[in-house]
């Protein structure tokens, strides 16, 4: 289990000394359901009636939001408030708001010197991870953009006020550069669709529709099956996009994947966290499809953007903090029988083919490569 | 330039009728013609460097039109062009240090002088590497494009604006086709030794008592058996005849003469002798992105052999065989099929092939090429060592720029 190994062992001894002087600031209000979960069913949760709105904020060029307003001056900055007012924009990756949030970190500090912004930048993302131990993307993003405040030799040359509203300019593009590497995968996997092809998506992934909404643009013939994605039914509201762009769908139920696979010609899927091994964490149900579709010798390809390559290495599959995701069953279910309900699950990269991502179209091993030249 | 275009036509011609046969030789072909390109070229004061570009762009369109199949004279025409950015950046950079310093003394062009001083050594050092390299973890948040396009379009077209420096410029220019050529010189140098390079590393490979099985034929795999012998190492090679040119037969001839115990074999002897050998060693005609292989007809089988007990397969590839497409690309899947007449004799079955009156109902089929998928390869042995499949991107990344993938012109530049 990861939190037994020796390296995360330090790690946590170090974050919970960094929080035992304050009393946790905002602790999740419901400690049942993951905030990461909670996070995913608002962005491509359960169809509702507003769905097609968002989906049209999530893929056609976002508006840049307007600047936050000053907090009041006599209640305390919280990151955590921060984080949360970015993560309920439908169009925002869960990274981007990690990112904003920390720049409100930097833009609200009173820190004269680098030396001290980074301590604060790196207590205000220790506070934002433990609040959300499940969340991937946030932990990356925090990573990410710790390692850029250190590391940047950009920074090196200029007096602390403009380094400072360098980096908050910064982070305030990487909205746009989240955006701009969706269009980048969407480029990049153009080769590897062609003509008459069948290819099987599994629940919904904002990346993935780029890439079949822009080989649809470009007129190339290919019908798409759509899992159900239990229980947030998140294949539909794919289902229902494509649909819209007039590309053959067909909708599976989530156990009919096997019984399909012999006329698949690709897999293709997102990822909320792309790990160091070269696998993948995604929706439930991931793994199961990627071994059908290795067992039958068929391409397994991921679309995921850069940011989310996190510094993790699970063993197997309990080896993660689990998401808990509340699953409605329909029919009253009896206190003894136990439901499982985590959300996502571990897919190891041997059952992977190929990862389109904003730096290329990788193997899985080029992700630890990657890893190891930003962290070490 | 006529002489030039009329050395472009014929190579295109000899490319065309497949006159040229075997990576090596057309790699180094190319790369020679390339060079008299350059070197013909006339550069004008700004923008040398898209000039060349284009210059070996549209040389190089022409040549992968003319053989598709054979992938390395993309990848000699891609190399080429790295070659030209790696120069004028290494150029671009040593300017910019100097103008830095210089800024004070000279009057003229001060505006301009003053906006590049303020953009410090490290951006600029900064910026110029990450416009070659391939995309990282480390430079998404780094505003690699805004102010990699600033320094590079100072250095090539603004600078060289000034009129007083005229002397210099003309030097400069001169100075980037000089390095340029000599670096297309070193690249010719490394593909005629590349076989040199890859068989020193035979000893390392091939122990005492093995019993090595080959297919076809391949000079890089003759060179490398050779050197193991010369090392005092003996061992057996097995050499499958590579039906149907037989070039096995060739290649078995050359090692019993060179003193090697071998023994021949058919193809479809191979899975029943595979038991017994300890390693494969082939040649390639390819090798892919994804690390698959584009290989002679028949070596998937001897793989997928390979595999089913146990043996490592070992390709040897000079790195001008390493190409930067993915096998999933339609140009990459084009084969070659050859003349049927190597399979049959025309006289022997004319009467059932007969296809001008539509009787015949049989058909020859005679590709050339196979694909070997990268987790059927054990090890590839390249002029700068031994390499997993899954570690060939990194090789690509270095010997490949992102902007040359597509050598085609886009029809909003090119006419």
């Amino acid at each position: 289990m990861w939190w037994r190994s020796a390296s995360f062992i330090m790690d946590r001894q170090q974050n919970e000394a960094a929080l035992k002087g304050e009393s946790s600031p905002n602790p999740n209000p419901n400690p049942k359901i993951s905030a990461y979960y909670e996070t995913r069913a608002a962005h491509h949760g359960v169809v509702t009636s507003d769905w097609l709105a968002q989906a049209q904020a999530a893929i056609g060029p976002e508006p840049d939001p307007e600047p936050q307003p000053r907090p009041d001056p006599e209640k305390p900055f919280s990151v955590i408030d921060e984080f949360n007012n970015w993560r309920k924009q439908p169009h925002l990756a869960e990274a981007v708001a990690a990112i904003r949030a920390l720049a409100a970190v930097i833009r609200w500090s009173e820190a004269t010197t680098m030396m001290q912004l980074e301590m604060e930048l790196k207590k205000a993302s220790d506070s934002l991870k433990s609040w959300d131990a499940t969340s991937i993307s946030l932990t990356a993003g925090c990573d990410l953009f710790l390692r850029y405040v250190t590391r940047t030799s950009a920074l090196e040359y200029e007096d602390f006020n403009s380094a400072k509203s360098r980096l908050i300019e910064r982070a305030d593009k990487f909205g746009e550069i989240s955006y701009k590497a969706r269009n980048v995968i969407a480029m990049l996997s153009q080769d590897f669709i062609f003509d008459g092809c069948t290819i099987l998506v599994h629940g919904f992934s904002r990346v993935v529709l780029q890439v079949l909404k822009l080989a649809a643009h470009n007129n190339k013939l290919f019908r798409v099956f759509c899992t159900e994605g239990r229980p947030d039914r998140t294949g539909l509201r794919l289902a229902n996009e494509l649909a819209k762009l007039d590309v053959p769908v067909k909708l599976l139920i989530d156990s009919a994947v096997a019984y399909t696979m012999d006329e698949v010609d690709m897999v293709f899927v997102g990822a909320d966290g792309v790990v160091e091994s070269g696998g993948i964490i995604n929706m439930m149900g991931t793994y199961q499809i990627a071994l059908v579709a290795h067992s039958m010798n068929k391409p397994v390809y991921v679309a995921a953007e850069s940011y989310k390559f996190a510094r993790l290495y699970p063993l197997d599959q309990k080896d993660l903090a689990p998401a808990i995701r509340p699953i409605d069953f329909g029919v009253p279910i009896p206190s003894k029988v136990e439901v499982e309900r985590s959300a996502r699950d571990y897919t190891p990269p041997q059952y992977l083919t190929l990862l389109f991502t904003d730096l290329g179209v990788l193997t899985p091993s080029v992700v630890s490569d990657e890893l190891i030249q930003l962290y070490l | 330039m006529p002489d030039v275009q009329t050395l472009v036509n014929e190579f295109l011609n000899q490319l065309k009728k497949r006159k040229i046969e075997g990576s090596q030789a057309t790699a180094k072909q190319t790369a020679e013609l390339l060079r008299s390109v350059i070197s013909q070229q006339r550069v004008p004061h700004t923008n040398q460097t898209t000039a060349l570009i284009n210059a070996v762009r549209a040389v190089g369109e022409q040549l992968i039109a003319a053989n598709p199949v054979e992938l390395a004279v993309g990848n000699i025409v891609r190399r080429v062009l790295h070659i030209i950015r790696e120069e004028d950046l290494s150029l671009a950079t040593a300017a910019m240090a100097g103008l830095g310093v210089s800024a004070a003394s000279d009057d003229e062009d001060d505006v301009e002088r003053g906006e590049n001083s303020v953009l410090s050594a490290a951006v600029v050092a900064a910026a110029a590497r990450s416009t070659l390299r391939p995309p990282s973890l480390q430079t998404l948040l780094e505003d690699t494009s805004e102010s990699a396009a600033a320094p590079h379009t100072s250095s090539s077209g603004g600078e060289s604006d000034g009129r007083s420096r005229s002397v210099e410029k003309g030097s400069k220019s001169r100075k980037l086709k000089h390095d340029v050529l000599e670096a297309v010189n070193e690249l010719i140098q490394d593909i005629s030794t590349c076989y040199e390079q890859i068989a020193e590393q035979a000893v390392e490979h091939i122990h005492h008592n093995e019993v090595i099985l080959t297919l076809g034929s391949s000079n890089t795999v003759l060179e490398f058996l050779y050197a193991a012998k010369e090392k005092q190492r003996s061992f057996k090679v097995f050499v499958a005849e590579g039906a149907p040119r037989y070039q096995g037969h060739l290649l078995a001839k050359e090692l019993a003469a060179r003193g090697l115990q071998t023994t021949i074999i058919t193809d479809s002897a191979v899975f029943a002798m595979i038991s017994r050998v300890n390693m494969v060693i082939v040649g390639a005609h390819a090798v892919m992105a994804n690390g698959g292989v584009i290989a002679p007809v028949g070596l998937n089988m001897v793989a997928l052999a390979a595999q089913r007990h146990a043996v490592p397969f070992v390709v040897l590839a000079g790195s001008h065989k390493l190409c930067p497409l993915y096998p999933h690309n339609p140009e990459v899947l084009l084969n070659e099929l050859r003349s049927p007449s190597e399979l049959l004799d025309f006289g022997e079955f004319s009467d059932c092939m007969d296809s001008a009156s539509g009787t015949g109902s049989l058909h020859v089929v005679n590709p050339t090429f196979d694909y070997v998928p990268p987790k059927l390869v054990s090890l590839f042995i390249t002029d700068t060592g031994g390499h997993n499949p899954s570690y060939v991107y990194r090789l690509i990344a270095d010997y490949y720029s992102a902007d040359d993938l597509v050598v085609k012109r886009r029809p909003t530049t090119g006419s």
